[in-house]
């Protein structure tokens, strides 16, 4: 069976080179939505995680006994009451990021990261393997959007996690940045540099 | 008058893809071409319509009545799926056709965020019944408005000299910015 | 086939009915802290408070009042505090608003709710706005300027670029004000 080198290969896959954002461009929503800090960022990308591995783990227990044509309904289901879990959790612990989140952490269920690992990879693959998968994939995420708000968090309020170090007497602030329209723009640009990057690197 | 106003501001001012960021894949992934993009904004159209009305029912007379909160989600997905599956099976009975143009779009819909987003954000602002049915209705042009104008702008695009490394996905995504730029000039033009 | 699905179903119902109660208690805990938060906020002095239920009939049917009478260390009133909403740029916006004993202006305000425009309308939960309101006459209603210094007792500045949520603020709290004072009166 699977020996540890393709275990660490499941997992290493999601961080970069099949990342979820920048490479698949999936759960694109969230990734535009709340990514206008660094700390909302990161807490979408934890909720997400925790949903992808609890749901992911489920699926591959369930595979053999799902019948086919009720798989994808079966799976919705089960993401959509882990998704209520991690919501109610944040909204007892973590009061303030789940109120700055909004109707964001609901919309966990139908991100297509989600739904796309659970239907191509976990339920056609043994519990560890799809733990594996799903921790990658799920801090491959995370990865991104809190660098997609870092960025624009710098550039638009001139503060980082929250903590100010520009203000805005030496910085007029990019209002622009933590707008929608920052968000499209920002996040093309930076897989355009790393298209840029990765071009340069073939070709030399 | 305010279910106009409604359905005016889901269309435009507020619209989910450009300013609330739902429905973000299928605006990336099915804007090539224009006939394609604006079939399935009738498509979403017609089965966020739908949604708009059910969720409701479901919301006030269900959940709400037998206080169920934690449900919503679960009851609101199931909800949009099979309303998903009863609208493929009908139109693959009665219009062949409408289910050649339309089919392969729609079991994409259920994971159409922009569906999901609209019956939350419908029971966040406690609209009635007749307000939540215009809200589906201005919800589903403001996705086919943004599609439609996306793969306007990119059919012409092809002609286009674009650097190769932002060719794909980072153009798109350039181009979106600045529609959602250039949607927010209708910002503040209605508060509903 | 579809009792596979039922089942789920049926599982993570009860689950999450479960974990529903468990959590419910911290849930509402969350929501008295914060309200209790936004009322000593705006009520300097007062270090409890009594809450005061009235259901009046609105354009949309009956409506539950809440007036939050704020006492201090020796059980005198220092003055009300309720809470405002209305329609802002993007979605409701919800305050606390706190209202002297005299009532003739108010002693504070907290925005609670709001998802305004970041870095523009979002303003109106910054001190810089939310202090206007400290001492403002509510007679014969509030008014905003743009883009100068208030003149009057019962004006504040419109917050530059923001206009629609300052507006909304503004109305919010005209709107509930004239309830409350009704309450208030019917009440001696």
């Amino acid at each position: 069976m699977a020996g540890s080198g393709t275990i660490l290969k499941e997992f290493k896959k999601g961080l970069w080179a099949e990342n979820p954002v920048i490479k698949m461009l999936l759960g694109m929503c969230p990734a535009l939505a709340v990514t206008n800090s660094a700390t909302n960022g990161f807490a979408m990308g934890m909720a997400t995680t925790f949903v992808v591995i609890s749901s992911s783990t489920m699926v591959s227990l369930i595979r053999r006994i799902v019948p086919r044509q009720v798989r994808i309904p079966t799976y919705i289901v089960i993401i959509a009451g882990f998704v209520t879990l991690a919501d109610l959790f944040l909204k007892a612990q973590f009061p303030v990021i789940s109120k700055a989140l909004g109707p964001y952490v609901p919309l966990i269920v139908v991100n297509c990261l989600i739904m796309g690992r659970a239907e191509f990879f976990a339920s056609r693959h043994p519990l560890f393997p799809a733990i594996m998968d799903a921790l990658g994939m799920g801090l491959g995420f995370t990865g991104v959007l809190v660098v997609l708000g870092g960025i624009r968090e710098i550039l638009g309020s001139g503060s980082i996690f929250g903590v100010v170090f520009m203000t805005e007497e030496v910085f007029t602030p990019w209002v622009v940045m933590i707008l929608p329209a920052g968000a499209f723009l920002t996040l093309g640009l930076l897989i355009g540099i790393i298209n840029y990057a990765s071009q340069r690197r073939e070709s030399t | 008058m305010k279910p106009l106003m409604i359905f005016i501001s889901a269309a435009v001012v507020n619209n989910l893809v450009l300013a609330y960021f739902l429905g973000i894949c299928p605006f990336l992934g099915v804007s090539k071409r224009l006939d394609t993009a604006l079939n399935m904004g009738f498509a979403t159209t017609f089965v966020m319509t739908l949604t708009a009305v059910i969720t409701w029912l479901i919301n006030t007379h269900i959940l709400i009545r037998f206080d169920l909160p934690f449900l919503q989600y679960v009851a609101f997905i199931i909800t949009i799926a099979s309303l998903v599956q009863l609208v493929e099976m009908f139109i693959r009975k009665t219009s062949p056709p409408l289910y050649r143009s339309l089919g392969i779009f729609l079991p994409l819909i259920t994971t159409n965020c922009s569906i999901l987003g609209l019956a939350l954000f419908e029971a966040l602002r406690e609209y009635t019944f007749i307000e939540s049915l215009f809200f589906g209705l201005g919800g589903g042009a403001g996705f086919t408005l943004a599609l439609v104008l996306m793969a306007g702008i990119r059919e012409e695009l092809e002609f286009a000299d674009v650097p190769e490394s932002l060719k794909g996905a980072p153009m798109t995504l350039l181009v979106a910015g600045m529609l959602a730029l250039a949607f927010m000039g209708f910002a503040g033009l209605l508060t509903v | 086939m579809l009792s596979v699905l039922s089942l789920t179903a049926v599982v993570v119902g009860g689950i999450l009915a479960g974990f529903y109660q468990l959590v419910y208690p911290k849930i509402e805990a969350n929501r008295l802290a914060e309200e209790r938060r936004a009322i000593f906020s705006v009520l300097q002095g007062a270090t409890d408070y009594e809450t005061m239920v009235k259901t009046i009939d609105t354009e949309k049917g009956e409506e539950e009042i809440k007036i939050f009478k704020g006492l201090d260390g020796e059980g005198r009133v220092v003055g009300y505090a309720f809470i405002a909403e209305g329609p802002g740029f993007a979605a409701v916006i919800k305050m606390m608003v706190g209202l002297n004993i005299n009532r003739e202006t108010l002693t504070g305000l907290r925005v609670i709710e709001q998802i305004e425009t970041p870095g523009l309308g979002s303003k109106i939960a910054e001190e810089k706005f939310e202090g206007q309101f400290r001492g403002l006459a509510i007679k014969p209603r509030i008014e905003y300027v743009k883009n100068k210094k208030p003149e009057k007792k019962n004006q504040i500045q419109a917050i530059t670029g923001a206009t629609i949520s300052s507006r909304a603020v503004v109305d919010a709290i005209n709107n509930r004000i004239k309830i409350v004072l009704k309450i208030l009166e019917d009440m001696e």
